[in-house]
């Protein structure tokens, strides 16, 4: 009987302490954290959303779609419904969740879209995310100053990222602006849908049918690795400084591309501002919820580094950390 | 049996024929196509694809399919640069890759056969679980890998590049195993009637499981040569690649409804997959044109690929009743 006794006053206590923490938890502001998917960059983002949510004692529900737009729109749907003060959606694809992103809307959850701007989307309330064309610009800037000295034709080859994605295709603008500065440019444009293996054997193929090629503009700096490779095994991997060297750029900040321009094999990277990036988007929340009026776009510029100053920097470079 | 018929009864003719018809017409277009370098370049980069093509005929000739390979490769990759970063040790590195891939396959082989639960449903299961997995052991972290290890992926052995000579190795053990063990022809029993295989006493799941495991450790090799040539981890590391490699078991000759097939057939339409690649960057085509070109080519194939079977069957059934005719 006292065995009885006892476990019913345990049982009483756990009832209470979880009612007590249900309403501590109903006074917090959830904050929705719809992901596309996984990879290095993403969770250094998700990493910086998450100490400021902390500061800001905010609670986080957080979801991954990896790579599924019918699985994020869900996904969407069940944060409308545990009722979240504000979504944070970085989307696999605009069209698909735009419907699930209107329903948020018409509860008046705010909406903020990070690193993948959703231009058409009425749903969206601010966008924070990397300024991916002037990221670009300042890799193909880079490359056309390296490049100004030599005369005739100037090949240059540039892997893409994916064909459908917003900041690939930014990167890719931006880059193709500055070295069109270059007379007599050539670009030579290869689809690797971000992956590595298809950067590689791209690589390998542009060679083999222009060797001449001058620079390399990776769209991401972890395919420089993939670049360094080929160039060895063509015997054209010389160092920044070397009359034969081949001027290597990319666009990311990973540890890839800051082993590589250490290296000299890299002329230099444009790293972007993860953590910049994560702690606005939680600031932009927070305004949103308060009700306060906020910028519609919210861009952050990387920064460039070359081999002469990259090392002094490696603590503004996430994938160095 | 005339030749027609004879060379009819080869199912990777088709795919070797359209090989040379590409080769043929790559080399009119690009003058930097027949070189030695590229053909050379062309074998290493299909040695991934065509080395888990080996270990997925052996799977669809069960009538099996396993599309959890991607991420079986991408677990493997994930566990050797993990244990390399933390340990160290190559040959603990290697072994605990190749045989967690074994495992992940065989794991796969023994769910179909346990539950009796469809190959596609069961893998696709499988593929979103070891994704998981490797995501959950790296943290979705790049991890470098040493610089030495880029001897498997680059490196070459008596001038051969080791992605090929380690394609060769495999090659000739899956053609040892597929014509001349006992397992191969169960593997094909297998997949041309299960219910007749048990009825006829044949190792049924043993043979299952023996399969699945293949295309494991075939992944398992395939993705240390990947990792060595792309030099690191990262996280988008095999996604897709399962439907690569079935399009080039397919197009090789190998039938999806399992019974027949062919392991050089399939090491010929992994290679028939890269020509296209390697084709549209020679000619540096646009870059939104890579997809349309490769739907169309695979299109083109499967079709061609369909035309003959028919043709085939037909061809039978018109011997069967030339035969009745005659013995009527």
């Amino acid at each position: 009987m006292k065995h009885l006794l006892y476990r019913v006053r345990q049982l009483l206590s756990l009832a209470v302490l979880c009612c007590v923490s249900a309403l501590a938890n109903a006074d917090a502001i959830k904050l929705g954290l719809s992901v596309d998917q996984l990879f290095e960059s993403r969770v250094g983002v998700l990493n910086a959303i998450k100490s400021e949510a902390q500061k800001q004692g905010f609670e986080i529900i957080e979801v991954v779609a990896d790579g599924d737009p019918q699985a994020q729109n869900s996904q969407i749907q069940s944060l409308v419904t545990q009722k979240v003060d504000a979504i944070l959606v970085c989307a696999v694809d605009q069209n698909t969740i735009e419907r699930a992103l209107l329903g948020a809307k018409r509860k008046g959850i705010p909406i903020v879209a990070f690193d993948r701007a959703l231009p058409d989307s009425r749903a969206v309330d601010a966008f924070v995310g990397p300024d991916s064309i002037t990221d670009g610009y300042l890799a193909g800037q880079y490359t056309a100053q390296q490049l100004a000295q030599i005369d005739g034709n100037i090949q240059v080859l540039e892997l893409l990222g994916a064909l459908n994605d917003q900041n690939g295709i930014d990167r890719s603008k931006g880059f193709n602006d500055a070295i069109a500065e270059l007379p007599n440019v050539e670009v030579i444009a290869m689809p690797t849908d971000w992956d590595s293996a298809r950067a590689l054997a791209a690589t390998q193929n542009a060679f083999q049918a222009n060797p001449d090629i001058k620079a390399v503009f990776a769209a991401t700096d972890t395919h420089i690795p993939s670049v360094e490779t080929v160039l060895y095994d063509i015997a054209k991997l010389h160092p920044v400084g070397s009359d034969q060297h081949v001027v290597v750029t990319g666009v990311n900040g990973s540890n890839d591309g800051y082993q590589a321009t250490l290296r000299g094999n890299a002329d230099g990277i444009v790293v972007m501002d993860l953590h910049t990036t994560g702690v606005t988007a939680v600031q932009l929340a927070a305004a949103l919820i308060n009700g306060e009026s906020v910028e519609l776009n919210n861009v952050i510029p990387g920064n460039f580094y070359t081999t002469s100053n990259i090392e002094a920097n490696k603590a503004n470079i996430w994938g160095a950390q | 049996m005339s030749l027609k018929h004879r060379l009819s009864a080869v199912n990777w003719l088709p795919i070797a024929a359209a090989t040379l018809v590409a080769c043929i017409l790559l080399s009119l277009l690009s003058s930097s196509f027949m070189s030695y370098t590229n053909l050379q370049s062309v074998l290493v980069q299909a040695s991934v694809t065509a080395i888990m093509a080996i270990g997925m005929t052996f799977i669809i000739v069960t009538a099996g399919i396993d599309i959890s390979v991607g991420a079986i490769l991408f677990f493997t990759s994930s566990l050797f640069a993990k244990l390399m970063m933390d340990t160290g040790s190559y040959t603990l590195a290697f072994a605990c890759a190749l045989l967690c891939a074994t495992v992940l396959g065989a794991l796969n082989g023994v769910l179909i056969i346990k539950y009796k639960i469809t190959p596609l449903i069961t893998t696709l299961a499988t593929y979103t679980m070891y994704r998981g997995m490797a995501i959950h052991l790296t943290g979705a972290q790049n991890i470098p890998v040493p610089r030495e290890m880029g001897f498997l992926g680059n490196g070459k052995l008596l001038s051969i590049p080791v992605p090929i000579l380690l394609l060769a190795v495999v090659l000739a053990v899956g053609l040892y195993l597929f014509n001349a063990t006992r397992f191969g022809l169960y593997a094909r029993a297998i997949g041309n009637s299960a219910q007749s295989a048990r009825e006829s006493n044949l190792p049924v799941n043993k043979v299952t499981v023996f399969a699945y495991a293949l295309g494991g450790i075939t992944t398992g090799i395939a993705a240390l040569i990947l990792l060595a040539r792309v030099g690191g981890l990262q996280s988008g590391i095999g996604i897709g690649i399962e439907f690569t490699v079935i399009a080039a078991v397919v197009l090789g000759g190998t039938k999806l409804s399992g019974g027949d097939g062919t392991i050089v057939g399939s090491v010929i339409g992994a290679i028939f997959l890269v020509l296209i690649d390697n084709g549209l960057n020679l000619m540096n085509a646009s870059p939104y044109v890579y997809d349309i070109v490769k739907g169309s080519v695979l299109l083109i194939a499967v079709v061609i690929d369909k035309v003959s079977v028919t043709r085939q069957q037909q061809h039978l059934l018109n011997q069967r009743a030339a035969r009745i005719r005659a013995t009527g």
